[in-house]
């Protein structure tokens, strides 16, 4: 087996798994649905290492390896072939999607077990696992494109997978739409890219950047501006971050999956991917890193405030992957890739505890009721701490080490950089805080009803099933989240995916530890980013600072967090009093919904209603389309009125239209 | 005696190259000699079999000769990819036709031999219309394929409509063909020549391109080929002989003509009359222009499907044209991908039809598709492709078809035809998607939803039902709707050996 034969069976998995499981949707009984869909994405994942292996067994000169099925178009100089690039990068990105994809299945085959749309959601799941391999396997921007709309609508079926839901059809509705903004964004700038190029294969795409544009021409800063939007919208960075908290809608899984550890990442794999372009248009990349600083810090203030346990860690799923694009538009790559597959594995973990204790409250979602689950769940507890180290970045946790390169890496361009490693330090800070607030309130204290119940052996149940969202009784027929709930106590599927992820972020660490002691990962992907025009010298006293600030941060944040939390709980009542101003802005996200309702939807609104009441009725309604249908109404009353059935008539045309022939020949001879 | 014919010395005719055609014609007299046996058996089954050999023999020889490029008979005729590719889709069609004719009313009103005997000398006559390379050739090859045609649409003997379907079409189509033999005795006229090739010349030699006598002969050829290929306005003969005619043959008229005729089109016009090209252009723009919007609007609001597909067909011929007035190599592929796109689609939607009309008693009406999506999801399925195909909807070989055929126009300097093109599909939508919505949205005629015996499967009201009196259409028509649905998939996500296919085959005309 060639190392391209392995790469398209690692997107043929998925896609076998989303059609057996699909059509044969009459016959999956019990939990087959599930294991058929875990089957097929461990398989992918299998291939996936089989890839990589191919890969290190191949000489350092030779790590790209290309393959197309066939041409999709070649017209008028467009040649778009069904291609994929494999590449360092491309197989990191396909074992940490296919890795991580396995696990949670596994986790859904329990989580999801007394959904009555079980079968549709393991269709749905391999779906989009299917999209987003095709998306980091693509070989050239018109496939990432395909890929990059598949897991947009993944994601909105998804989100709106329980779609009695009103809160969740929504949610889905937004993330789509801003999604599609991200799409348009990014396929005009794959034109702005294809006009200079004219190639849109990866290869010579990348080797023709520096012949078809200067340094930082305008055409190629509008162009990578664009690709940002899109990379922006799909990992949720301001302005275009505010679906992502709406999609903790979704089942729990998915928004491990989806909206933490993979597609969410998709941004950072674009800006990675389109490096030799971004680092030729400096702009474009400095407006990449200060988004990525700006949501980082934003993202983590928000996370202070929310009260909802999904909506905290996907505020922190925000700013961790604003640390990614800050760095890997600074051009550090490494650590930007480091850190999305540490943060993979400890926020996919951190989710899926938080699935088991929302669980365990019966679909309840706010801190302000959960105290006291420490005795009561200790396998989601200890997950939960694991989690929150590693992504607290305590010393000797994975998150320690991989946020701590990325940051060592911006600094290390100096200049103004500087600015955005400072960013990332108290970015850091709201980090440990927000992660153990979270904590201490949903483990620590008095136990509440629903943890009391369980200690005693049996899972709270609400008397009605009800939306926590907005309180509203739920429509028990399908799209709802099932009479029963999971929790990973009680449960081996949940505990053994679970368990995995603990294991590997505590551990992942390892594949680049400081001072390069290790350094597998940067030497594994040095082949993608060896055009870097961008010089990283060793600077050990440099990283040295960093572990230390790190470490400092994170211990002495998790002591303020108790402090606040468990040994004075009136503190944070106070905290919030002084500072309330401050507080209303965070809690209000930023009032970024506000805003962009003020400024986007709003004008849009009415425009919108003014055209359709005056231009629309009058010009469109009366005149166009009136007049369209009304001439095409009487062109088709006049064929069929001469269609009269009488032979003679027939030939009476027939001879006429010759006659008209013939006439036009002789007026033209003439 | 003998010394005359040792005297009369034959052509030389190369055997090989002409099987595809001696296989079409053997085997008609081998369907009708079987058919004349009185074994029930034989007629019914051994019959349309011997067929279906004689099809699949066919197009095994065409395959077999696939790299051939020969002149026969003392250069009557052309034997190339072009000319293979034409029988390969006529017999396509016309085993698809042999299927949905097999158990039906028609073949067996017309005792089967006679109407498998008559639709291979028909294809036979296709091919070598397509084939022919003198003026003398290709109306013997029309001939032969419209006389047995009239027959077999009035091959229901009993049923007035077929009747007059055939009688029409007879009467209509002499008119036409007398038009184009007198365009081609006015060519012989003109240019002294029958031979294609030798006209060609002649054109450019004698300068005849702005003679009076050979004008008049190139705009009765034009009418007489129109007329055949169902292009307005000499269309008029279309809606009622399709809608008369039995289903299978219906479908089997509105692509294997179509292929046999635009076939001749391509070669008669891009080889003989090419140094003429600037007198006949314009004309034949017009009647593609026209083409598009008589058969678009015609269409909308048909309430029978055949009609209905009818005026679909005269729209689609009007695309059709644009690859041959741009005069490229690329038309010509464009044209010949588009056929067999247009096979497929069209097929599959007559299969449906065919179905219904036996399983409801409503005929070709667009209420017996009604609910169909709940009921009998493949044979939706297969009518949704098809339909969507028609549309020219992307992810069906139509769109791909559609695509080509812009591009040529766009690529020959015509992109206003393109957009005629376009125009014309968005109108297209119009009665295509009516009946996906008939057969996805809609629920069926409570006459035809019977309660049934959940038991028994058997009617639960002594009486019966219109539908379930009468037998499930066969499994060989639900096989030809679901094949050429599958394929209107398939050719639209990968298009690739269709185009290398028509590549080679329009490599045959030479243009450029």
């Amino acid at each position: 087996m060639s190392i391209t034969t392995s790469a398209w069976l690692v997107l043929a998995m998925p896609l076998a798994g989303m059609l057996v499981i699909s059509l044969g949707a009459p016959l999956w009984r019990g939990k087959l649905a599930g294991w058929l869909g875990t089957l097929a994405i461990t398989a992918a994942f299998a291939f996936a290492l089989i890839t990589f292996f191919k890969l290190q067994s191949r000489p350092e000169d030779a790590k790209v390896a290309t393959s197309s099925l066939w041409d999709l178009a070649n017209v008028a100089g467009v040649h778009i072939r069904l291609g994929i690039y494999v590449d360092p990068l491309s197989v990191l990105m396909i074992l940490v999607v296919s890795g991580v994809s396995a696990l949670i299945h596994l986790y859904s085959v329990g989580y999801m077990a007394s959904d009555r749309g079980y079968t549709r959601f393991f269709a749905y799941l391999n779906f989009f696992v299917f999209s987003m391999l095709l998306l980091v396997l693509a070989g050239n921007l018109v496939l990432l494109i395909v890929g990059w709309a598949f897991v947009g609508a993944a994601s909105y079926m998804l989100i709106s997978y329980w779609y009695r839901r009103t809160t969740a059809t929504k949610a889905g509705i937004k993330a789509f739409v801003i999604n599609v903004v991200g799409d348009v964004g990014l396929v005009l700038g794959t034109f702005f890219l294809f006009k200079h190029t004219h190639v849109l294969d990866y290869g010579p795409l990348f080797k023709s950047v520096h012949v078809a544009f200067s340094k930082n021409e305008s055409d190629l800063v509008i162009g990578m501006l664009l690709i940002l939007v899109g990379a922006f919208a799909k990992s949720a960075q301001i302005p275009f971050h505010t679906w992502l908290p709406d999609a903790m809608e979704g089942p729990t899984p998915v928004s491990s999956l989806i909206h933490a550890a993979t597609m969410v990442t998709a941004g950072v794999y674009l800006i990675g991917r389109l490096h030799p372009f971004f680092e030729w248009a400096p702009t474009a990349g400095d407006v990449g890193a200060i988004v990525g600083a700006l949501t980082l810090l934003v993202a983590g203030t928000i996370g202070l405030a929310v009260t909802d346990l999904k909506r905290v860690i996907a505020y922190s799923t925000m700013s961790q992957i604003g640390y990614m694009i800050m760095a890997v538009s600074s051009a550090a790559y490494v650590g930007a890739f480091f850190h999305l597959t540490t943060h993979a594995f400890f926020k996919a973990l951190l989710f899926m505890a938080a699935g088991s204790i929302i669980a365990a409250m019966g679909n309840e979602q706010s801190l302000d009721k959960m105290r006291g689950f420490r005795r009561a769940m200790p396998f989601t507890f200890w997950c939960f701490i694991i989690g929150g180290l590693a992504l607290s970045a305590f010393p000797l946790m994975s998150g320690f080490f991989s946020k701590d390169d990325l940051l060592y890496l911006i600094a290390d361009r100096g200049g103004w950089y500087w600015v955005l490693y400072v960013a990332g330090y108290v970015g850091s800070l709201f980090t440990v805080i927000y992660t153990w607030r979270l904590i201490f309130r949903a483990f620590w204290g008095e136990p509440v009803e629903q943890a009391v119940e369980l200690e005693h052996g049996h899972l709270w149940h609400a008397p009605h099933p009800f939306n926590p969202a907005n309180g509203e009784l739920e429509d028990t027929e399908v799209g709802f989240p099932g009479p029963d709930h999971h929790i990973a106590e009680q449960s081996w599927q949940m505990k053994a995916a679970m368990g995995v992820l603990a294991f590997l972020s505590i551990i992942a660490g390892v594949l680049e530890l400081p001072f390069n002691i290790t350094d597998a990962l940067g030497k594994f992907l040095e082949p993608t980013f060896a055009d870097s025009i961008v010089a990283h010298p060793e600077n050990n006293s440099l990283e040295a600072v960093g572990l230390v600030l790190s470490s400092v941060i994170a211990i002495g944040g998790i002591w303020a967090a108790y402090v606040i939390w468990v040994q004075r709980p009136g503190t944070s009542a106070r905290i919030l009093e002084r500072t309330r101003p401050l507080y209303e802005l965070f809690v209000n996200k930023w009032y970024f919904d506000e805003l962009i309702e003020l400024v986007v939807v709003r004008p849009f609104a009415w425009f919108g209603r003014w055209s359709r009441d005056t231009f629309e009725r009058i010009f469109v309604d009366g005149a166009l389309v009136g007049g369209t249908s009304g001439i095409v109404r009487a062109g088709s009353a006049a064929v069929r009125a001469l269609q009269t059935g009488l032979l003679r008539s027939y030939a009476g045309l027939l001879v006429a239209g010759l006659a008209a022939v013939v006439l036009y020949f002789l007026i033209r001879a003439a | 005696m003998i010394a005359v014919l040792a005297t009369v010395k034959g052509p030389y005719i190369d055997w090989s190259a002409l099987s595809p055609v001696l296989a079409l014609l053997g085997g008609s007299v081998l369907v009708l000699l079987a058919g004349l046996l009185r074994s029930r058996f034989t007629r019914e089954q051994l019959v349309p079999f011997l067929a279906l050999a004689a099809f699949g023999a066919t197009i095994g020889l065409a395959i077999w000769q696939w790299d051939a490029d020969t002149l026969v008979v003392a250069g009557a005729m052309r034997i190339d990819s072009l000319t293979l590719l034409s029988t390969l889709l006529v017999c396509a069609t016309g085993v698809a036709a042999t299927l949905i004719a097999w158990r039906g009313q028609a073949a067996r009103e017309l005792a089967h031999g006679e109407f498998f005997a008559l639709m291979l000398v028909s294809s036979a006559g296709m091919v070598v219309l397509v084939a022919a390379t003198n003026l003398v050739t290709t109306f013997t090859g029309l001939e032969l394929l419209s006389l047995p045609l009239y027959i077999l649409c009035a091959s229901m003997m009993r049923s007035e409509r077929s009747l007059e379907s055939g009688l029409k079409y007879l009467i209509i189509g002499s008119v036409g063909s007398a038009t184009l033999l007198y365009g081609f005795a006015l060519i012989y006229g003109a240019t002294g020549q029958t031979g294609y090739r030798a006209i060609a010349q002649a054109i450019v030699t004698h300068h005849v391109a702005g003679d009076v006598l050979f004008l008049t002969a190139v705009a009765m050829t034009i009418v007489g080929l129109a007329f055949k290929a169902s292009l307005a306005p000499f269309h008029q003969w279309t809606p009622d002989v399709y809608e008369g005619a039995p289903t299978s043959v219906t479908a089997f008229m509105s692509v294997a003509t179509k292929t046999a005729a635009f076939g001749a089109i391509l070669r008669l016009f891009d080889t003989a009359l090419l140094p003429a090209v600037d007198d006949w252009r314009p004309v034949w723009i017009a009647i593609a222009l026209l083409s598009i919007v008589i058969g678009n609007v015609g269409a909308l609001g048909q309430s029978s499907m055949k009609r209905m597909l009818a005026f679909s067909s005269i729209a689609q011929a009007g695309y059709l044209l644009v690859g041959v007035v741009v005069v490229t190599n690329l038309g010509v592929q464009a044209v010949l991908f588009y056929l067999a796109v247009y096979l497929f689609a069209n097929l599959a939607a007559f299969a449906v039809v065919a179905a219904r009309e036996r399983e409801t008693g409503l005929g070709d009406d667009i209420g017996a598709l009604r609910g169909l999506g709940a009921r009998r999801p493949l044979l939706a399925v297969s009518m949704t492709l098809a339909m969507l195909s028609l549309a020219g909807i992307p992810a069906t070989a139509g769109f791909i078809g559609k695509f080509r055929l812009i591009e040529s126009a766009a690529d020959g300097g015509y992109t206003w035809l393109g957009i005629a093109i376009v125009i014309g599909s968005m109108i297209s939508l119009a009665y295509y998607l009516p009946v996906v919505a008939a057969m996805w949205r809609e629920e069926a005629e409570p006459a035809l939803a019977p309660e049934v015996d959940t038991r028994t499967g058997l009617p639960a009201l002594a009486g019966g039902s219109p539908e379930a009196d009468r037998p499930r259409a066969g499994w060989e028509v639900q096989l030809v709707a679901l094949v050429l649905g599958a394929a209107v998939l398939a050719f639209g996500i990968f298009p690739q050996p269709l185009f290398d296919l028509v590549q080679s085959a329009a490599r045959g005309l030479g243009l450029l």
